[in-house]
């Protein structure tokens, strides 16, 4: 049974005494166990649902699941460096946007063909092997003979080799969510592309690394598996795991009026500063080749503001004043291929130069975007 | 308060003493006597201010000349596993009591931190960024997080202290 929770909500609204919320239609419904799928396929819609169920929803004597998938997106965690774990520019060209979320873990990328599954609990009922069984059962429900086991490191493995599942966590004040992936069709080669980083080798950070796996999909083993018998099949196996009795209730993470502030945490984690300025600490080495000639690059980047610029040219490539103020306009400034393209633009419009400086200032502007 | 009573002790006994020269012996006795209570009453003030208090998020604050150093217990860091990040605030960041500051990043999962204290922080460990496992290894002492003012004193009234805070952790468990 499938309720459409954003139908029910315009009855809900259109009554004068009723305030219900998401969290007081779950006190209403009295349930110890809840099945939750997102009518969303946007990524910051979807990790700002998880983070109102966290905050809002009370968790103490109550567990819930939620069921969700993306379109194209690469994801990193809390405390990584997206520089170090895709491939930026190669997304910017797709169209792949990037999300930050707010548990640990690696690099992840999805697109529909991976299903996204958030155990929600209290900190006490936090456990992970038990969500991952979930998973292998269901699956094995599913397929009898599917070679599906759960690793120490929390990963899914399909035939003792292949990762379908990786999982992170996040642990609050008095609940915690454990959310995995799990991949059924997901496009493999964008997959791979994406998550090769093209400047890693250049990055010094001490920012949390991912664990390059080798993946497969379910689908490459089972081509009559798909996403929604899986889902179907895990929401299922849930229920009989806790001994809940939840139906599968759809839920629209952009109706504000059923999750107060959810329109607020949308925006917040889609903004600059928390995808690409929650980046800890970092420095970029590297030497650019421009016009034969070899130049340094040394950036220091903290909040994901370039905090100092020094570029080591020959003297007469560019005269070193030039050099200076090309590097002054880049400090402070966000390390950011288009802002960083502005600044130098700015820089060259209000300074008369030479038609070769200018050339050489625009293709060495080139060779340090190459690495943001 | 001891030190002030010694004091009256001398200068009594010194203004009658001058003309007899056995007099200041009593006087040194006078202030031997008293010393031990001096030495007590400093000895266990400053066992008191170097304290550990603890919340029951499992964050302990030592209060030393006004300044408080926070981190988290071990009970904290045997439950978190191997701790692979420290998200700190920035120096100068205000905080409320309870309010969120931080985050561990450990195998286990992102977990967040909680301020013990009202106050502005004044000081990261930055030993953390290239060791954060000393979180792991000494939690007490070089695994510190930040350092921070405080804004409300009587805060740390609300706090356990350390007995107070092993009781509540066996509690947990039940």
């Amino acid at each position: 049974m499938i309720l459409r929770l954003s139908n029910r909500a315009c009855v809900l609204s259109g009554s004068a005494r009723l305030k219900s919320t998401l969290s007081t239609y779950f006190d209403e419904m009295g349930k110890a166990g809840i099945i939750l799928k997102s009518a969303s396929a946007g990524i910051f819609e979807n990790l700002a649902l998880e983070d109102w169920i966290h905050d809002h929803v009370d968790l103490q004597n109550r567990s819930i699941l939620l069921l969700w998938r993306n379109s194209p997106v690469v994801v990193i965690g809390r405390h990584q460096n997206p520089w170090q774990e895709c491939n930026l520019p190669l997304m910017r060209r797709l169209g792949i946007p990037l999300a930050r979320r707010r548990s640990g873990g690696g690099t992840v990328f999805h697109d529909f063909g991976n299903i996204n599954m958030t155990f929600f609990t209290s900190k006490k009922k936090y456990d992970r092997h038990r969500n991952l069984k979930v998973v292998t059962s269901a699956l094995k429900a599913l397929r009898p003979d599917l070679d599906v086991t759960a690793t120490d490191r929390f990963d899914i493995l399909l035939n003792g080799h292949h990762k379908i599942s990786g999982t992170a966590a996040k642990l609050g004040r008095t609940s915690a969510y454990h959310h995995c992936t799990l991949l059924c069709s997901v496009d493999r080669s964008i997959l791979s592309s994406v998550l090769k980083s093209n400047t890693s080798e250049v990055i010094r950070s001490n920012a949390t690394l991912s664990v390059p796996s080798p993946v497969k999909n379910l689908s490459d083993v089972d081509p009559t598996l798909d996403a929604d018998t899986i889902m179907e099949a895990i929401a299922s196996q849930f229920n009989n795991e806790f001994g809940f009795d939840s139906p599968v209730i759809t839920v629209d993470p952009a109706h504000e009026a059923l999750m107060p502030g959810i329109h607020k945490m949308t925006n917040d984690i889609q903004m600059w500063e928390w995808i690409y300025g929650k980046t800890p600490k970092f420095s970029v080495c590297t030497s650019l080749v421009v016009d034969d000639v070899n130049i340094k690059l040394d950036m220091d980047i903290k909040s994901g503001t370039v905090e100092k610029c020094v570029v080591e040219i020959p003297e007469d490539w560019l005269p070193p004043e030039t050099v200076n103020e090309f590097t002054s306009a880049l400090n402070g400034s966000k390390y950011c291929p288009n802002e960083a393209a502005v600044l130098v633009a700015a820089f060259m419009r209000t300074r008369s130069m030479s038609a070769d400086v200018a050339g050489k200032i625009h293709r060495l502007c080139e060779g340090v975007l190459s690495v943001m | 308060m001891a030190m002030c009573a010694a004091l009256r002790c001398v200068s009594t006994n010194f203004s009658a003493a001058l003309p007899l020269l056995s007099r200041p012996a009593h006087i040194w006795t006078c202030q031997n006597s008293l010393r031990p209570n001096i030495l007590r009453t400093l000895y266990t003030s400053s066992r008191l201010s170097g304290a550990l208090k603890f919340t029951d998020k499992h964050e302990w604050v030592r209060v030393e000349g006004g300044v408080g150093t926070v981190g988290i217990s071990n009970f904290a860091q045997e439950a978190l596993g191997d701790v692979v990040y420290c998200g700190l605030p920035e120096v100068g960041t205000k905080l409320e009591q309870m309010e969120e500051f931080g985050v561990l990043e450990s195998v286990k999962a992102a977990s967040e931190l909680y301020s013990p204290l009202t106050g502005e922080v004044t000081e990261i460990n930055t030993d953390l960024a290239d060791n954060p496992g000393l979180v792991n290894k000494a939690c007490h002492e070089d695994g510190w997080l930040v350092k921070m003012t405080i804004e409300k004193p009587a805060e740390l009234d609300e706090l356990m202290d350390e007995v107070a805070y092993e009781k509540f952790i066996k509690s947990l468990d039940s």
